[in-house]
């Protein structure tokens, strides 16, 4: 499934990414390809992708291969998503702690279909962060992890 | 002796002499058709010789007519009659088998096969030539139960020389069918490009002629050729209904089975064209009917295309359209409705300095604000805006009503009365009386609504004849 999606393999790529991708929001999935979870997100992400092709453009980060935006996004948790929209960072807010992604998988491919309907509408209206439609059931808890605090 | 020789002998000699032949022999025709005439009349006729006497003057005009007129005046006609006469007589012998068998030609041999003797239905090789199984099982019961009676010798011979006579008019037909099929091309060539030689033969054949067959609508050339519904509780579905010479030719044939019918409607109609385009004589290459074939031809391959492919669309963006955003009156008076009416104003205002019921804030929140308070400064009470109402459709509104019917009547929820009262009294002069309660409050609700309802009109009260004068 992930050799369906395109990949990101480096600082200048993903850079490319986010400047390029005009009016359609950007889907950057950061984790290894080999991870289990990574590969049921990758199998959701690659069904999904010719339905949103007109909402959405979904790439994948490894994170090993770039450090500089594991460690801005401040990435602890494999697979974590980013969604950008027009360059500019959209935040979501899922019942989790952390707004800037989302950890782990989603369940179905209708919660991440709505969620990036959401992301685009909030972001067609100039919000820069949206409030989840996903049940929060389905989202995956996790701890934050505090580093260097 | 064979007519068709006869006849191919006589085209080969020359069309001259058919032709100066047909001026001398025009008389004939009428002759013929007189002669036809008769026969019908001349059933109650023992004698099969009245139809001979067709035969005999039939063969004389065949050598002088074309084949059309032919095919047109000769083989329903005398066919159809002889049969009728070997049906009146043969139902004295065992009348039940012209409803078993329906058929003119199985009928007839049928006939010739079990002749006096009806026990020759079992176990006869020739019969089952001729009939199903299943016929003949039902035949043979029938036959031992029938009420016909036996046949004189006399009129065996006679029913025998009518067999003999219809079987061979039957065999003349078909190799008249043959000389035709072999003739159609020159006959009728747009016609038999079409559909063939041979089933052109057989419409034409079954139609009386070129002529005939050209004033057909296409729906009844559809269904030249078709079997009549078989009768006595044979099951019918093995015969496809509505099903005639065209569909059972070979173009039809060679499509589908869920596209045939449709083919055939399309070739009968094709048909009747091409049969009009022919006896007009016109286009005696071909050329109309290859052009006719060729359509069909189109219209067979696109029905039989595949399906195309079914395109996968992405999810369309959700953007919502400008919402529609008009002004003028219609919408102000809208936009009424939904705003802030007076009395949510009232509601929403808290007096200064007094401490409200609800003051830890458990509840909701509504609170009735200055309208609950009395002494707020205010003689009116605030006007319900009618406009601002909340409504529902008179089906929710009956929904409810139903929903919220109570059971019970005057004494167990209006007067509450004493639960031994009741609407059933004894009267001295009738006995029983049963009263509905509700009567006398209807006449009150009546009266009342007559005089002193808002929306009553004016009456006119009827003053005393006795003359009134005002002072």
């Amino acid at each position: 499934m992930s050799f369906l999606l395109p990949k990101l393999s480096s600082k200048k790529a993903v850079d490319q990414a986010i400047k390029s991708t005009a009016e359609k929001v950007l889907v950057l999935r950061f984790g290894r390809d080999e991870d289990p979870v990574c590969l049921q997100l990758d199998d959701i992400l690659s069904k999904t992708s010719s339905d949103l092709s007109k909402m959405a453009a979904i790439y994948l980060v490894d994170v090993d291969q770039t450090p500089v935006y594991t460690h801005y996004f401040d990435i602890s948790y494999i697979p974590s998503t980013v969604f950008f929209f027009n360059g500019q960072h959209m935040k979501v807010d899922y019942g989790s702690p952390d707004h800037t992604k989302f950890v782990g998988s989603f369940k179905t491919k209708q919660d991440f279909i709505d969620l990036i309907e959401v992301i685009y509408r909030g972001a067609m209206r100039g919000k820069l962060i949206v409030q989840s439609p996903i049940d929060p059931k389905n989202i995956p808890k996790y701890d934050l992890l505090y580093q260097d605090i | 002796m064979s007519l068709a020789d006869e006849l191919l002998a006589d085209l080969e000699e020359a069309a001259e002499e058919e032709e100066g032949g047909s001026y001398g022999e025009e008389e004939e025709e009428p002759a013929i058709e007189d002669v036809q005439e008769e026969t019908q009349l001349d059933l109650s006729g023992d004698s099969v010789k009245s139809i001979a006497k067709l035969w005999d003057s039939k063969m004389f005009a065949e050598i002088m007519m074309k084949i059309e007129e032919y095919i047109s005046k000769q083989a329903k006609a005398s066919e159809d009659i002889i049969h009728k006469f070997i049906r009146d007589k043969y139902s004295k012998r065992f009348p039940e088998l012209e409803s078993l068998v329906p058929n003119a030609l199985d009928y007839i041999r049928t006939v010739k096969e079990l002749g006096n003797s009806l026990d020759k239905c079992k176990n006869n090789e020739n019969l089952q030539q001729i009939l199903t199984n299943a016929t003949i099982m039902v035949v043979s019961v029938t036959a031992s139960t029938t009420q016909g009676q036996q046949l004189s010798e006399e009129e065996l011979e006679r029913l025998e020389e009518a067999c003999d006579m219809a079987l061979e008019l039957n065999a003349s037909k078909h190799r008249i069918y043959e000389y035709v099929e072999s003739r159609m091309s020159f006959i009728a060539p747009n016609l038999s490009i079409i559909i063939g030689a041979s089933t052109a033969a057989k419409i034409m054949g079954v139609a009386g002629g070129l002529t005939n067959l050209s004033k057909m609508p296409a729906c009844n050339i559809m269904l030249l050729g078709a079997q009549r519904k078989t009768l006595s509780g044979f099951s019918s579905t093995s015969v496809l209904p509505h099903t005639g010479y065209i569909y059972h030719s070979d173009i039809v044939q060679s499509l589908p089975p869920d596209l045939r019918r449709k083919a055939a409607r399309l070739v009968a109609a094709k048909c009747t064209l091409a049969a009009r385009v022919d006896s007009f004589h016109e286009s005696t290459e071909g050329k109309v009917g290859y052009e006719l074939k060729d359509e069909i031809e189109r219209k067979f391959d696109k029905w039989q295309e595949p399906p195309p492919v079914k395109q996968v669309k992405p999810l369309p963006a959700p953007l919502d359209g400008q919402r529609k955003k008009r002004g003028g009156r219609r919408y102000r008076k809208m936009k009424e409705r939904l705003g802030l009416t007076e009395i949510r104003k009232q509601a929403n205002r808290m007096s200064f300095g007094e401490i409200e019921e609800d003051a830890y804030q458990e509840d909701l929140g509504f609170s009735l604000g200055h309208l609950g308070k009395s002494g707020s400064g205010r003689v009116r009470q605030t006007q319900v805006n009618e406009a601002t109402k909340a409504r529902i459709s008179k089906t929710l509104q009956r929904t409810l009503q139903k929903q919220s019917v109570v059971y019970g009547g005057k004494s167990t929820i209006r007067d509450r009365s004493s639960g031994t009262a009741s609407s059933v009294a004894f009267t001295p002069l009738q006995g029983l009386e049963i009263v509905n309660p509700q009567a006398a409050e209807k006449k009150v609700a009546e009266a009342n609504q007559k005089y002193f309802s808002s929306m009553a009109e004016f009456l006119k009260v009827k003053g005393e004849k006795s003359g009134i004068t005002s002072t």
